[in-house]
């Protein structure tokens, strides 16, 4: 994102300082002082960000390692099979999963699909523009498909319906709404949010290979369909039997810019093409890296940097996975651990 | 893509209803001319010139517009300004899940936008650069095109493009012969005929009408009739966003210059 961004924006030119205070100067005195500043902002981004940072603030007010305000919407979408609202800050990102149902593969009998893709919908920002899927949607779904299957958040068993017969194939799409900043964050969070509220329903797949609910045909329930009753369809009676994914862990990442010598903990859009260097942590519940990504950037980063923004990731995790589990007991699907997954 | 090489074919829980209209009521309750709950609001977007969010019912809409900006070197040279629309549905936006390039129906989304708009924006006072308007249907409970409309209009009064009017717009489906303002999706899968109407209320202009089946000259009327009304409703709705808006808009502003003035006198 931000070397993209970067390569657009104006390159940082060291100014000198003498025309540095200048424009400080001419910034301070006069009647509309924020006309100046936002004139200021305009032709000096940079000086204008190093001078918030020294005095150990953003310009949107926060101080250097707080992350800003998360909110995690469910359900958001009733044709999607389950799908996450998620806002940190301005950086909206909707995520909904459909699934369908497949032939099992030959290779892996008794495994179902997991297919995440993120698309910067062109109204996010003012880069982009319809057409072709950019480079920074691909990387990102890329990233988020690795770290699913590389972390095994979701062990993709759970998918089967009939081994070596059908699987779901759930296909998990992220639309990035308004792009201000560390998407990948809120990418990865709309994703697990999805993935921790998405209910399976139980099918059984009869000889003609047509699906049917379980329980329609008169047929025991699918193996798979050790199940679980959504809270609230009881009073249908004979509703179909809803199965939660088990996630493995809950992974949540931070991303942290360098600039100047310090550290800004999730960073805005008008930040990002400033920094000098992106670093985005992933880590789970535990605390365990699950990942670490720190894409180019002029600048390098010490071991003491790389540390420091693991710690911040440990931290940011605790408080946003206190959100998840806020917003999935809300929306009545919280499963705490105590369903029993038919893996 | 990766969704369509690997054969899975969607698989529904629910069975879409067979009749819409049951004892001569909508099955979610509405009266034949009524809308579903209609929300509004702009500058939902940080990164755009304008924006607005439109939910009727399940029909969800987000639009963003950026410009006036320079037009794409493909474009050609062009005295006026020009109105770009684009129109997406999420993948998940439909019962059966879409594609992520450009389907059939999003061209013809956008080229409908772009003719439903075009007339109401004053296209000289921005000559040879370029707005555009980018709408994304988030979830399609039925009549997105014309909530879309809806929507792209008050994101463009949001960008501050000067418009002649704003233009809003509804769509009437006939079902077993009843005219139902702003269908559901289920009541559209039923219909045998229908219409979408664009115009800008206020000059009493139709900036697009689209009819769909056969229609009798009466018939036709009566639906026309029951557009326009639906239109004037939309019309003060939007009109009441723009103005909580700008009222909202005014006291921040307000507040941050007390928040100025009173800093120095502080220090």
């Amino acid at each position: 994102m931000g070397r993209r961004r970067s390569a657009a924006a104006q390159p940082r030119q060291p100014l000198p300082s003498q025309a540095m205070s200048a424009a400080a100067a001419a910034a301070a005195p006069g009647g509309s002082e924020a006309l100046q500043a936002e004139a200021f902002q305009r032709l000096y981004p940079d000086q204008y960000l190093a001078k918030f940072v020294a005095q150990g603030v953003r310009p949107d007010g926060r101080p250097l390692a707080l992350p800003r305000a998360t909110s995690i919407g469910l359900g958001v979408v009733t044709t999607a099979d389950a799908s996450a609202l998620v806002k940190i800050g301005s950086t909206t990102v909707l995520a909904g999963a459909k699934c369908e149902v497949m032939p099992a593969s030959a290779d892996e009998p008794d495994k179902g699909r997991l297919v995440v893709q993120v698309e910067m919908a062109p109204l996010c920002s003012a880069e982009c523009r319809p057409g072709r899927p950019s480079e920074a949607a691909q990387a990102l779904g890329e990233q988020l498909g690795a770290l699913m299957e590389g972390a095994g958040v979701v062990d993709r068993r759970q998918l089967c319906i009939d081994a070596g017969k059908a699987a779901w194939a759930v296909y998990l799409d992220l639309y990035v709404l308004d792009a201000d900043g560390s998407l990948y964050d809120a990418c990865l969070l709309a994703a697990l949010a999805t993935l921790a509220s998405l209910r399976l329903h139980a099918v059984t797949v009869d000889d003609a290979g047509r699906i049917h609910k379980a329980g329609e045909d008169g047929a025991a329930a699918a193996p798979a369909a050790v199940a679980q009753q959504r809270p609230g369809s009881q009073q249908q009676g004979a509703a179909p039997p809803l199965r939660s994914l088990q996630l493995d862990c809950q992974p949540v990442s931070l991303t942290c810019g360098v600039y100047r010598g310090q550290l800004l903990v999730d960073p805005t859009a008008e930040e990002e093409p400033l920094l000098e260097a992106l670093l985005t942590a992933t880590v789970d519940e535990q605390g365990d890296v699950l990942g670490f990504y720190k894409a180019g950037g002029s600048a390098t980063a010490s071991q003491q940097r790389v540390l420091e923004c693991i710690e911040a990731a440990k931290m940011r995790g605790k408080e946003v996975r206190g959100l998840l589990q806020q917003a999935l007991e809300a929306a009545g699907v919280a499963d705490g651990g105590a369903v029993a997954a038919g893996s | 893509m990766a969704g369509r090489d690997a054969q899975s074919v969607p698989w529904f829980a629910e069975e879409r209803p067979q009749a819409v209209l049951a004892d001569g009521a909508r099955l979610d309750g509405r009266s034949f001319e009524e809308f579903r709950s209609v929300f509004l609001k702009t500058g939902v977007i940080s990164q755009a010139s304008g924006s607005a969010y439109a939910e009727f019912g399940r029909t969800k809409v987000m639009v963003g517009v950026y410009g006036p900006r320079q037009s794409d070197r493909r474009q050609g040279y062009s005295e006026r300004g020009r109105l770009a629309c684009d129109v997406k549905l999420a993948t998940f936006a439909t019962r059966q899940r879409g594609i992520f390039g450009q389907s059939q129906e999003e061209r013809e989304h956008s080229a409908a936008m772009q003719t439903a708009l075009e007339a109401a924006a004053n296209l000289d006072s921005f000559p040879k650069a370029t707005v555009d308007v980018y709408c994304l249907v988030l979830e399609a409970g039925g009549s997105e095109l014309a909530v879309a409309i809806t929507a792209a209009a008050l994101a463009l009064a949001d960008a501050g493009i000067e418009l002649f009017d704003l233009v809003s717009a509804c769509s009437v489906s006939r079902v077993e012969g009843s005219l139902l303002l702003d269908p559901s999706a289920d009541e559209t899968h039923r219909e045998d005929g229908g219409l979408l109407l664009a115009m800008m209320p206020t000059v009493n202009e139709v900036t697009q009408l689209v009819s769909r089946g056969q229609w009798s000259g009466a018939e036709l009327k009566d639906g026309l009739e029951l557009a326009m009304g639906g239109c004037a409703q939309l019309d003060a709705a939007a009109r009441q966003c723009l103005r909580e808006a700008a009222a909202a808009a005014a006291a921040k502003q307000a507040a941050e210059d007390g928040a100025a003035a009173a800093q120095p006198a502080a220090a």
